[in-house]
């Protein structure tokens, strides 16, 4: 079960994971990284591995095509 | 003959250069696709848009994704052109596998019915 996940992404429980996760939908991409442009561990965002697979090679492309940062230092 | 597969390119463009200079490169590369025997499904212009990080000095970018349907051959030779052209900051070919193209097929069918809601 998902007792371990952290309160930031409970509200995540109704996510559907989509059968293809494509790298020009930055919003989504972005539900799954951390303010320095991380992508969360499967431990924190409790997706499957499958997902976390397709999110992991989606991150990649989008940041190829500069969509999202490869480093985020937002602050400082 | 040569199996045909569907194609998605996603370049960005130097926007430096003029609306026409953009225009024209957009045309030829749609154009070079076409006449290679490419069919061209679907070229949706994004536009000018901030790059998350800098590529070759430039904070902004005009972004093209298109889809096509052509030989694997092309591929390299299409992609040969776009190294070449230093107004193309970066590009991404990808083909299209079944998962793939379902949801590019449903995210046409979105586009259409927005469209003829528009119309309407």
């Amino acid at each position: 079960m998902k007792k371990d996940a952290l309160p930031t992404m409970s509200p995540e429980t109704k996510f559907t994971e989509p059968e293809y996760v494509d790298y020009k939908e930055v919003d989504l991409l972005k539900q799954f990284l951390n303010e320095q442009g991380k992508i969360l561990p499967r431990r924190i965002s409790g997706v499957s591995a499958k997902f976390q697979r397709q999110l992991t090679r989606a991150v990649k492309r989008a940041r190829h095509m500069a969509l999202i940062p490869f480093v985020a230092d937002s602050l400082k | 003959m040569a199996t045909r597969n569907t194609y998605e390119l996603t370049y960005i463009v130097n926007s430096v250069i003029s609306d026409e200079q953009v225009k024209e490169l957009v045309t030829r590369i749609t154009e070079y696709i076409s006449d290679a025997g490419g069919e061209v499904l679907d070229v949706d212009e994004w536009g000018s848009r901030r790059l998350a990080y800098p590529i070759e000095k430039k904070r902004n970018g005009y972004y093209v994704n298109m889809h096509f349907r052509s030989i694997g051959a092309l591929i390299p030779r299409l992609e040969r052109a776009l190294e070449i052209d230093d107004n193309i900051l970066r590009y991404m070919t990808l083909r299209l596998d079944a998962k793939m193209l379902r949801h590019f097929e449903a995210s046409q069918g979105r586009k259409a019915q927005e469209k003829t809601a528009v119309t309407e």
